[in-house]
Protein backbone atom coordinates (compact mmCIF):
# COMPACT_ATOMS: atom_id res chain seq x y z
CA UNK A 1 0.00 0.00 0.00
CA UNK A 2 0.94 3.17 -1.04
CA UNK A 3 1.40 5.47 1.87
CA UNK A 4 2.78 8.82 -0.10
CA UNK A 5 3.26 9.06 -3.76
CA UNK A 6 5.12 12.50 -5.06
CA UNK A 7 4.66 12.79 -8.75
CA UNK A 8 6.62 15.87 -11.03
CA UNK A 9 6.49 17.94 -7.52
CA UNK A 10 8.50 21.48 -7.68
CA UNK A 11 8.42 24.14 -4.86
CA UNK A 12 9.27 27.38 -4.99
CA UNK A 13 10.09 30.05 -2.38
CA UNK A 14 10.81 33.52 -2.14
CA UNK A 15 11.26 33.16 -5.74
CA UNK A 16 13.46 30.49 -5.93
CA UNK A 17 13.19 26.72 -6.70
CA UNK A 18 14.25 24.69 -3.97
CA UNK A 19 12.33 21.21 -4.76
CA UNK A 20 13.01 20.10 -8.79
CA UNK A 21 10.75 17.57 -9.88
CA UNK A 22 10.46 15.03 -7.19
CA UNK A 23 9.32 11.34 -7.75
CA UNK A 24 9.00 8.99 -5.16
CA UNK A 25 6.94 6.37 -3.61
CA UNK A 26 6.84 5.40 0.54
CA UNK A 27 5.15 1.84 0.95
CA UNK A 28 3.50 1.35 4.16
CA UNK A 29 6.35 -0.45 6.64
CA UNK A 30 9.17 1.64 5.21
CA UNK A 31 11.39 3.40 7.42
CA UNK A 32 13.00 6.28 5.88
CA UNK A 33 15.90 8.32 5.81
CA UNK A 34 15.75 12.01 4.68
CA UNK A 35 19.23 13.17 4.22
CA UNK A 36 20.89 16.46 2.51
CA UNK A 37 22.74 19.87 3.17
CA UNK A 38 21.13 22.69 5.38
CA UNK A 39 18.95 24.61 3.14
CA UNK A 40 18.77 21.72 0.46
CA UNK A 41 15.43 21.34 0.96
CA UNK A 42 14.57 18.94 3.19
CA UNK A 43 11.91 20.67 5.86
CA UNK A 44 10.05 22.18 2.68
CA UNK A 45 9.73 18.66 1.43
CA UNK A 46 7.97 17.59 4.44
CA UNK A 47 5.92 20.34 5.17
CA UNK A 48 4.78 20.14 1.89
CA UNK A 49 3.92 16.67 1.87
CA UNK A 50 2.02 18.03 4.67
CA UNK A 51 0.25 20.85 2.96
CA UNK A 52 2.07 23.47 4.88
CA UNK A 53 3.73 24.54 1.77
CA UNK A 54 1.85 25.15 -1.18
CA UNK A 55 3.49 23.37 -4.54
CA UNK A 56 4.30 24.84 -7.82
CA UNK A 57 3.31 22.10 -9.48
CA UNK A 58 3.21 18.18 -9.47
CA UNK A 59 1.09 15.73 -7.58
CA UNK A 60 1.11 14.76 -3.58
CA UNK A 61 -0.78 11.66 -2.59
CA UNK A 62 -1.66 10.70 1.27
CA UNK A 63 -2.97 6.96 1.62
CA UNK A 64 -3.41 7.22 -1.60
CA UNK A 65 -5.81 10.80 -1.52
CA UNK A 66 -4.61 14.03 -3.01
CA UNK A 67 -3.01 16.35 -0.40
CA UNK A 68 -6.33 19.11 -1.12
CA UNK A 69 -8.44 16.29 -0.61
CA UNK A 70 -7.06 14.39 2.43
CA UNK A 71 -8.91 14.72 5.43
CA UNK A 72 -7.29 11.84 7.82
CA UNK A 73 -4.88 13.83 9.66
CA UNK A 74 -5.20 11.12 12.32
CA UNK A 75 -3.30 8.71 10.21
CA UNK A 76 0.10 11.26 11.02
CA UNK A 77 1.76 12.23 13.24
CA UNK A 78 4.48 14.92 12.81
CA UNK A 79 7.29 16.42 15.25
CA UNK A 80 9.10 19.76 14.06
CA UNK A 81 12.42 20.75 13.67
CA UNK A 82 13.05 21.94 17.15
CA UNK A 83 10.30 20.58 18.38
CA UNK A 84 12.34 20.62 21.90
CA UNK A 85 12.53 24.65 21.77
CA UNK A 86 9.81 25.44 22.50
CA UNK A 87 9.47 27.94 26.11
CA UNK A 88 9.85 26.42 29.14
CA UNK A 89 7.66 28.30 30.93
CA UNK A 90 4.65 27.03 29.23
CA UNK A 91 2.05 25.39 31.93
CA UNK A 92 1.67 22.34 31.08
CA UNK A 93 2.17 19.15 32.19
CA UNK A 94 3.97 15.76 30.34
CA UNK A 95 0.86 14.10 30.75
CA UNK A 96 -1.26 17.05 29.74
CA UNK A 97 1.18 17.93 26.91
CA UNK A 98 0.86 13.73 25.67
CA UNK A 99 -3.30 13.63 26.15
CA UNK A 100 -3.29 16.48 22.97
CA UNK A 101 -1.98 13.64 20.77
CA UNK A 102 -5.72 12.62 20.74
CA UNK A 103 -7.26 15.48 19.07
CA UNK A 104 -7.82 15.67 15.84
CA UNK A 105 -10.31 16.75 12.89
CA UNK A 106 -12.66 13.81 14.04
CA UNK A 107 -12.64 14.67 17.70
CA UNK A 108 -12.75 18.12 17.83
CA UNK A 109 -14.70 19.74 21.37
CA UNK A 110 -14.49 16.31 22.36
CA UNK A 111 -13.57 15.30 26.49
CA UNK A 112 -11.72 12.58 25.99
CA UNK A 113 -12.63 9.61 27.76
CA UNK A 114 -11.89 6.66 30.16
CA UNK A 115 -10.09 5.01 27.18
CA UNK A 116 -7.91 7.81 25.61
CA UNK A 117 -6.70 8.44 29.25
CA UNK A 118 -5.79 4.76 29.66
CA UNK A 119 -3.90 4.91 25.84
CA UNK A 120 -1.90 8.09 27.27
CA UNK A 121 -1.48 6.38 30.49
CA UNK A 122 0.07 3.02 28.48
CA UNK A 123 1.98 5.62 25.99
CA UNK A 124 3.84 7.39 28.91
CA UNK A 125 4.77 4.07 29.94
CA UNK A 126 5.81 2.71 26.46
CA UNK A 127 7.78 5.61 26.18
CA UNK A 128 9.20 5.17 29.82
CA UNK A 129 8.40 8.80 31.06
CA UNK A 130 5.05 7.32 33.42
CA UNK A 131 7.45 8.41 36.45
CA UNK A 132 7.54 12.27 34.88
CA UNK A 133 4.03 12.43 34.05
CA UNK A 134 3.18 15.02 36.40
CA UNK A 135 6.55 17.17 35.87
CA UNK A 136 6.02 20.45 33.84
CA UNK A 137 7.70 19.91 30.16
CA UNK A 138 9.70 22.85 31.06
CA UNK A 139 11.10 20.99 33.96
CA UNK A 140 12.77 17.79 31.84
CA UNK A 141 15.78 16.99 30.42
CA UNK A 142 16.33 17.29 26.66
CA UNK A 143 16.26 13.16 26.23
CA UNK A 144 13.16 13.14 27.88
CA UNK A 145 11.80 16.00 25.63
CA UNK A 146 11.86 13.83 22.75
CA UNK A 147 10.76 10.65 24.26
CA UNK A 148 7.37 12.96 25.34
CA UNK A 149 7.08 14.50 21.81
CA UNK A 150 7.72 10.95 20.62
CA UNK A 151 4.62 9.49 22.71
CA UNK A 152 2.64 12.65 21.74
CA UNK A 153 3.17 11.69 18.25
CA UNK A 154 2.38 7.36 19.22
CA UNK A 155 -1.20 8.36 21.18
CA UNK A 156 -2.49 8.56 18.35
CA UNK A 157 -2.19 5.43 17.38
CA UNK A 158 -0.46 7.16 13.20
CA UNK A 159 0.16 4.97 10.55
CA UNK A 160 2.66 7.65 9.58
CA UNK A 161 5.18 9.22 11.65
CA UNK A 162 7.45 12.41 10.16
CA UNK A 163 10.34 13.43 12.30
CA UNK A 164 11.97 16.43 11.23
CA UNK A 165 15.21 16.17 12.71
CA UNK A 166 14.10 15.09 15.96
CA UNK A 167 18.07 14.59 17.81
CA UNK A 168 20.00 17.53 17.24
CA UNK A 169 22.21 18.93 19.75
CA UNK A 170 21.88 15.70 22.46
CA UNK A 171 24.50 13.08 23.20
CA UNK A 172 25.07 9.86 21.53
CA UNK A 173 23.97 7.60 23.70
CA UNK A 174 20.31 9.71 23.80
CA UNK A 175 20.65 9.78 19.92
CA UNK A 176 21.18 5.74 19.61
CA UNK A 177 18.23 5.30 22.42
CA UNK A 178 15.87 7.40 20.19
CA UNK A 179 16.88 5.84 16.93
CA UNK A 180 16.68 2.66 18.57
CA UNK A 181 12.59 3.16 19.84
CA UNK A 182 12.39 4.32 16.18
CA UNK A 183 13.22 1.03 14.47
CA UNK A 184 10.96 -0.85 17.58
CA UNK A 185 8.22 0.79 16.26
CA UNK A 186 9.01 0.13 12.63
CA UNK A 187 9.68 -3.36 13.17
CA UNK A 188 7.47 -4.63 15.92
CA UNK A 189 4.28 -2.06 15.21
CA UNK A 190 4.95 -2.07 11.58
CA UNK A 191 4.37 2.00 11.77
CA UNK A 192 5.76 3.72 8.12
CA UNK A 193 8.40 6.36 9.72
CA UNK A 194 9.89 9.60 7.55
CA UNK A 195 12.85 10.43 9.67
CA UNK A 196 15.61 13.70 8.50
CA UNK A 197 18.47 13.15 9.95
CA UNK A 198 22.21 14.45 9.67
CA UNK A 199 23.40 11.13 10.82
CA UNK A 200 24.04 9.07 8.13
CA UNK A 201 25.13 5.67 10.10
CA UNK A 202 21.61 5.64 11.51
CA UNK A 203 19.95 5.80 8.70
CA UNK A 204 22.53 3.02 6.70
CA UNK A 205 21.93 0.61 9.23
CA UNK A 206 18.75 0.95 10.21
CA UNK A 207 16.61 2.42 7.95
CA UNK A 208 15.62 0.46 4.10
CA UNK A 209 14.92 3.56 1.73
CA UNK A 210 16.92 7.11 1.88
CA UNK A 211 15.87 10.04 0.15
CA UNK A 212 18.62 12.49 -0.94
CA UNK A 213 17.34 16.47 -0.88
CA UNK A 214 19.36 19.39 -2.26
CA UNK A 215 17.12 20.80 -4.70
CA UNK A 216 17.21 17.60 -6.82
CA UNK A 217 15.30 14.58 -5.11
CA UNK A 218 16.63 11.19 -5.26
CA UNK A 219 15.09 8.02 -3.62
CA UNK A 220 17.09 4.49 -3.28
CA UNK A 221 16.79 1.53 -1.32
CA UNK A 222 19.44 0.50 1.06
CA UNK A 223 20.53 -3.08 0.08
CA UNK A 224 23.95 -5.07 1.27
CA UNK A 225 24.88 -4.02 -2.10
CA UNK A 226 23.78 -0.65 -1.87
CA UNK A 227 26.28 2.33 -3.37
CA UNK A 228 26.09 4.12 -0.42
CA UNK A 229 28.65 6.53 -1.59
CA UNK A 230 27.08 7.44 -4.66
CA UNK A 231 23.79 8.31 -2.85
CA UNK A 232 26.09 10.28 -0.60
CA UNK A 233 27.58 12.40 -3.11
CA UNK A 234 24.06 13.15 -4.81
CA UNK A 235 22.73 15.00 -1.82
CA UNK A 236 26.03 16.36 -0.17
CA UNK A 237 28.23 17.21 -3.59
CA UNK A 238 31.06 15.06 -5.28
CA UNK A 239 33.69 16.27 -2.90
CA UNK A 240 32.03 14.74 -0.16
CA UNK A 241 33.60 10.66 1.32
CA UNK A 242 31.53 9.24 3.66
CA UNK A 243 33.18 6.06 5.57
CA UNK A 244 30.78 3.34 6.31
CA UNK A 245 31.12 0.05 7.08
CA UNK A 246 28.39 -2.12 7.28
CA UNK A 247 29.35 -4.46 9.98
CA UNK A 248 29.45 -1.69 12.48
CA UNK A 249 25.78 -1.79 12.20
CA UNK A 250 26.16 -4.50 14.25
CA UNK A 251 25.85 -4.54 17.82
CA UNK A 252 24.03 -1.54 19.24
CA UNK A 253 23.08 -0.47 15.74
CA UNK A 254 21.46 -3.53 15.25
CA UNK A 255 17.44 -3.72 14.76
CA UNK B 1 -19.12 46.28 54.49
CA UNK B 2 -21.84 43.80 54.76
CA UNK B 3 -24.05 46.41 54.68
CA UNK B 4 -22.93 47.58 51.05
CA UNK B 5 -23.52 43.76 49.81
CA UNK B 6 -27.82 44.83 50.36
CA UNK B 7 -27.57 47.44 47.77
CA UNK B 8 -28.84 46.78 44.24
CA UNK B 9 -26.16 48.24 42.64
CA UNK B 10 -23.25 46.69 45.09
CA UNK B 11 -24.98 43.23 44.03
CA UNK B 12 -24.65 44.04 39.74
CA UNK B 13 -21.47 45.62 40.25
CA UNK B 14 -19.80 42.40 42.37
CA UNK B 15 -21.59 39.75 40.10
CA UNK B 16 -21.24 42.01 37.21
CA UNK B 17 -17.46 42.08 37.88
CA UNK B 18 -17.23 38.47 38.78
CA UNK B 19 -18.33 36.96 35.32
CA UNK B 20 -15.91 39.16 33.57
CA UNK B 21 -13.00 38.17 35.48
CA UNK B 22 -13.76 35.03 34.99
CA UNK B 23 -13.30 35.46 31.12
CA UNK B 24 -10.74 37.80 31.04
CA UNK B 25 -8.40 36.17 32.99
CA UNK B 26 -9.00 32.56 31.28
CA UNK B 27 -8.58 33.67 27.88
CA UNK B 28 -6.19 35.98 29.09
CA UNK B 29 -3.94 33.03 29.78
CA UNK B 30 -4.03 31.98 25.83
CA UNK B 31 -3.22 35.89 25.05
CA UNK B 32 -0.19 36.02 27.51
CA UNK B 33 1.42 32.74 26.61
CA UNK B 34 0.71 33.89 22.84
CA UNK B 35 2.68 36.86 23.52
CA UNK B 36 -0.46 38.92 22.04
CA UNK B 37 -1.64 40.76 24.72
CA UNK B 38 -1.25 43.93 23.24
CA UNK B 39 -3.55 43.24 20.63
CA UNK B 40 -6.10 43.38 23.45
CA UNK B 41 -5.05 47.09 24.25
CA UNK B 42 -4.88 48.68 20.54
CA UNK B 43 -8.56 46.98 20.15
CA UNK B 44 -9.41 48.30 23.08
CA UNK B 45 -8.23 52.04 22.36
CA UNK B 46 -10.27 51.78 19.16
CA UNK B 47 -13.28 50.54 21.03
CA UNK B 48 -13.07 54.70 22.16
CA UNK B 49 -13.52 55.55 18.90
CA UNK B 50 -16.35 53.35 17.96
CA UNK B 51 -17.85 54.18 21.44
CA UNK B 52 -17.53 58.35 20.63
CA UNK B 53 -18.68 57.20 16.45
CA UNK B 54 -21.96 55.68 18.32
CA UNK B 55 -22.81 58.54 20.40
CA UNK B 56 -22.47 60.44 17.61
CA UNK B 57 -24.80 58.92 15.44
CA UNK B 58 -27.09 58.30 18.41
CA UNK B 59 -26.69 54.33 18.35
CA UNK B 60 -26.48 51.73 21.19
CA UNK B 61 -22.48 52.84 21.38
CA UNK B 62 -21.58 49.33 22.49
CA UNK B 63 -22.47 48.17 18.79
CA UNK B 64 -20.44 50.67 16.99
CA UNK B 65 -17.46 49.92 19.41
CA UNK B 66 -17.83 45.98 19.13
CA UNK B 67 -17.92 46.06 15.43
CA UNK B 68 -14.72 48.47 14.98
CA UNK B 69 -12.91 46.49 17.83
CA UNK B 70 -13.87 43.11 15.33
CA UNK B 71 -12.21 45.11 12.28
CA UNK B 72 -9.41 46.35 14.10
CA UNK B 73 -8.86 42.33 15.42
CA UNK B 74 -8.74 41.43 12.14
CA UNK B 75 -6.88 44.47 10.53
CA UNK B 76 -3.94 43.29 13.17
CA UNK B 77 -4.46 39.50 12.29
CA UNK B 78 -3.60 40.14 8.87
CA UNK B 79 -0.28 42.32 9.39
CA UNK B 80 0.91 39.59 11.29
CA UNK B 81 4.52 40.57 10.23
CA UNK B 82 4.36 43.41 11.63
CA UNK B 83 2.04 42.93 14.34
CA UNK B 84 3.02 45.27 17.01
CA UNK B 85 3.03 48.45 13.83
CA UNK B 86 -0.46 47.29 13.27
CA UNK B 87 -1.20 47.67 16.96
CA UNK B 88 -0.05 50.98 17.21
CA UNK B 89 -2.01 52.14 14.22
CA UNK B 90 -4.93 50.89 15.31
CA UNK B 91 -4.77 52.78 18.39
CA UNK B 92 -3.75 55.53 17.07
CA UNK B 93 -6.55 55.74 14.39
CA UNK B 94 -9.53 54.57 17.17
CA UNK B 95 -8.29 57.00 19.65
CA UNK B 96 -7.60 59.91 17.12
CA UNK B 97 -11.43 58.96 15.78
CA UNK B 98 -12.92 59.30 19.14
CA UNK B 99 -10.97 62.78 19.84
CA UNK B 100 -12.19 64.07 16.74
CA UNK B 101 -15.70 63.16 17.50
CA UNK B 102 -15.79 64.53 21.25
CA UNK B 103 -14.38 67.88 19.89
CA UNK B 104 -17.16 68.04 17.14
CA UNK B 105 -19.67 67.50 19.61
CA UNK B 106 -18.32 68.67 22.83
CA UNK B 107 -21.64 67.03 24.67
CA UNK B 108 -21.07 63.58 25.77
CA UNK B 109 -17.61 64.12 27.46
CA UNK B 110 -19.13 62.39 30.94
CA UNK B 111 -19.84 59.36 28.93
CA UNK B 112 -16.83 59.27 27.50
CA UNK B 113 -15.00 59.60 30.64
CA UNK B 114 -16.48 56.59 32.19
CA UNK B 115 -15.64 54.47 29.13
CA UNK B 116 -12.60 55.27 29.61
CA UNK B 117 -11.87 54.73 32.90
CA UNK B 118 -14.94 52.12 33.49
CA UNK B 119 -18.01 52.31 35.69
CA UNK B 120 -18.97 49.17 37.23
CA UNK B 121 -21.24 50.50 40.01
CA UNK B 122 -23.63 51.46 37.56
CA UNK B 123 -24.22 48.26 35.96
CA UNK B 124 -28.00 48.14 35.46
CA UNK B 125 -30.21 44.54 35.88
CA UNK B 126 -30.32 44.74 31.61
CA UNK B 127 -26.50 44.74 31.35
CA UNK B 128 -26.17 42.32 33.96
CA UNK B 129 -28.19 39.52 32.15
CA UNK B 130 -26.89 40.49 28.82
CA UNK B 131 -22.98 39.86 30.82
CA UNK B 132 -24.37 36.77 31.76
CA UNK B 133 -25.60 35.14 28.67
CA UNK B 134 -22.31 35.99 26.76
CA UNK B 135 -20.10 34.53 29.77
CA UNK B 136 -21.81 31.23 29.71
CA UNK B 137 -21.76 31.25 25.81
CA UNK B 138 -17.78 32.23 25.81
CA UNK B 139 -17.89 29.54 28.78
CA UNK B 140 -19.11 26.78 26.72
CA UNK B 141 -16.88 27.41 23.95
CA UNK B 142 -13.59 27.64 26.30
CA UNK B 143 -14.57 24.39 28.00
CA UNK B 144 -15.01 22.96 24.34
CA UNK B 145 -12.18 23.77 22.49
CA UNK B 146 -9.95 23.90 25.94
CA UNK B 147 -7.04 21.46 24.28
CA UNK B 148 -7.21 22.87 20.84
CA UNK B 149 -7.07 25.90 22.49
CA UNK B 150 -3.78 24.92 24.17
CA UNK B 151 -2.50 22.92 20.66
CA UNK B 152 -3.02 26.24 18.68
CA UNK B 153 -1.37 28.43 21.70
CA UNK B 154 1.75 26.04 21.79
CA UNK B 155 2.20 25.38 18.28
CA UNK B 156 -0.46 26.19 15.24
CA UNK B 157 1.63 24.86 12.60
CA UNK B 158 1.54 21.36 14.26
CA UNK B 159 -1.93 21.96 15.53
CA UNK B 160 -2.93 22.16 11.70
CA UNK B 161 -1.00 19.16 10.28
CA UNK B 162 -3.23 17.77 13.39
CA UNK B 163 -6.23 18.46 11.37
CA UNK B 164 -7.25 20.64 14.10
CA UNK B 165 -9.49 23.71 12.09
CA UNK B 166 -7.16 26.13 13.52
CA UNK B 167 -8.65 29.31 11.40
CA UNK B 168 -12.15 28.47 12.84
CA UNK B 169 -11.24 28.16 16.49
CA UNK B 170 -8.76 31.14 16.20
CA UNK B 171 -11.86 33.42 14.29
CA UNK B 172 -14.27 32.78 17.15
CA UNK B 173 -11.15 33.20 19.79
CA UNK B 174 -10.43 36.80 18.32
CA UNK B 175 -14.83 37.48 18.06
CA UNK B 176 -14.76 36.21 22.13
CA UNK B 177 -11.36 38.53 22.41
CA UNK B 178 -13.55 41.57 20.39
CA UNK B 179 -16.74 40.77 23.19
CA UNK B 180 -14.56 40.44 25.99
CA UNK B 181 -13.40 43.95 25.32
CA UNK B 182 -16.49 45.62 25.28
CA UNK B 183 -18.20 43.98 28.43
CA UNK B 184 -14.98 44.69 29.96
CA UNK B 185 -15.08 48.48 29.12
CA UNK B 186 -17.86 48.72 31.59
CA UNK B 187 -15.85 47.38 34.73
CA UNK B 188 -12.72 49.19 33.95
CA UNK B 189 -12.38 51.10 30.89
CA UNK B 190 -10.86 51.36 27.45
CA UNK B 191 -7.63 52.26 29.05
CA UNK B 192 -7.67 49.39 31.83
CA UNK B 193 -8.56 46.32 30.11
CA UNK B 194 -5.41 44.75 28.71
CA UNK B 195 -4.49 44.81 32.53
CA UNK B 196 -7.70 42.71 33.43
CA UNK B 197 -6.19 40.55 30.96
CA UNK B 198 -2.95 40.15 31.59
CA UNK B 199 -1.71 40.26 35.09
CA UNK B 200 -4.41 37.38 36.61
CA UNK B 201 -2.61 35.15 33.69
CA UNK B 202 1.01 36.56 34.79
CA UNK B 203 0.09 36.20 38.35
CA UNK B 204 -0.65 32.11 37.85
CA UNK B 205 1.81 31.63 35.29
CA UNK B 206 4.15 32.23 38.43
CA UNK B 207 2.99 29.43 40.36
CA UNK B 208 4.14 27.01 37.94
CA UNK B 209 1.92 24.15 37.48
CA UNK B 210 -0.57 22.11 34.83
CA UNK B 211 -2.22 23.96 32.62
CA UNK B 212 -5.63 23.30 33.86
CA UNK B 213 -4.89 24.18 37.68
CA UNK B 214 -3.24 27.69 35.95
CA UNK B 215 -6.49 28.27 34.26
CA UNK B 216 -7.88 27.89 37.47
CA UNK B 217 -5.47 30.28 39.68
CA UNK B 218 -6.03 32.74 36.88
CA UNK B 219 -10.10 32.92 37.13
CA UNK B 220 -9.66 32.80 41.43
CA UNK B 221 -6.70 35.80 41.09
CA UNK B 222 -8.91 38.03 38.55
CA UNK B 223 -12.34 37.27 40.89
CA UNK B 224 -10.10 38.12 44.04
CA UNK B 225 -8.71 41.04 42.35
CA UNK B 226 -12.43 42.17 41.28
CA UNK B 227 -14.04 41.80 44.69
CA UNK B 228 -11.56 42.98 46.79
CA UNK B 229 -11.11 46.29 44.58
CA UNK B 230 -14.54 46.79 44.43
CA UNK B 231 -14.85 46.56 48.48
CA UNK B 232 -11.92 49.09 48.73
CA UNK B 233 -13.00 51.37 46.12
CA UNK B 234 -16.49 51.33 47.71
CA UNK B 235 -15.45 51.79 51.12
CA UNK B 236 -12.52 54.17 50.32
CA UNK B 237 -14.39 55.93 47.74
CA UNK B 238 -11.76 55.65 45.28
CA UNK B 239 -11.61 55.02 41.75
CA UNK B 240 -12.68 51.38 41.34
CA UNK B 241 -11.31 50.49 38.08
CA UNK B 242 -7.66 52.18 39.37
CA UNK B 243 -8.01 50.07 42.72
CA UNK B 244 -9.53 46.40 41.13
CA UNK B 245 -6.21 47.09 38.68
CA UNK B 246 -3.37 48.34 41.55
CA UNK B 247 -4.87 45.26 43.59
CA UNK B 248 -3.88 42.57 40.98
CA UNK B 249 -0.41 44.68 40.56
CA UNK B 250 -0.23 44.05 44.19
CA UNK B 251 -0.77 40.41 44.47
CA UNK B 252 1.75 40.00 41.23
CA UNK B 253 4.06 41.47 43.09
CA UNK B 254 3.65 39.16 45.96
CA UNK B 255 3.42 36.00 44.45
CA UNK B 256 6.83 37.55 41.88
CA UNK B 257 9.02 37.92 44.74
CA UNK B 258 7.62 34.71 46.63
CA UNK B 259 8.72 33.25 43.72
CA UNK B 260 12.13 34.30 43.37
CA UNK B 261 12.76 33.96 47.39
CA UNK B 262 11.88 29.88 46.42
CA UNK B 263 14.26 30.06 43.70
CA UNK B 264 17.12 31.65 45.24
CA UNK B 265 16.25 28.75 48.73
CA UNK B 266 16.25 25.65 45.85
CA UNK B 267 19.46 26.85 44.41
CA UNK B 268 20.97 26.83 47.81
CA UNK B 269 20.10 23.63 48.92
Amino acid sequence: MKVIEVRNLNVMRDEKLVIRNANFEINKGDYVGIIGPNGGGKTTLILTILGQIPKLSGSIKLFGKDIEEFNEWEKIAFIPQDAVNFDNNFPITVKEFVSLGRLGKNKIGRRLNKEDWEEVNKTLEFMGISDIANKRIGEISIGQKQRMFLAMALVRNPELIILDEPISNVDPITQEKFYKKLSDLNYKEGKTILVVSHDLSAVFCRMNKVICVNVDVNIAEIKENTDIQGIVRKAYGEHFYFVFHRHECKGEFEK
Amino acid sequence: MIELLSYQFFQNAIIGGCLIGIICSWIGLFLVLRRQVMIVDGAAHTAFGGLALGLLLGIDPFITALIIVIISILIINKMKAFTDSAIALMLAIGFSIGLIIISITRGFSIDIFSYLFGSILTISREELIIISIVTIFITIFLLLFHRELIAITFNERNARIMGIPVDLISNIFNFIIAITIILSIKIVGVILIVALITIPALISLQIKTSFNNTVIISILIGLFGIILGIFISAIYKLSTSGIIVFTLVIIYAIVYIYSKIKIIKREKL
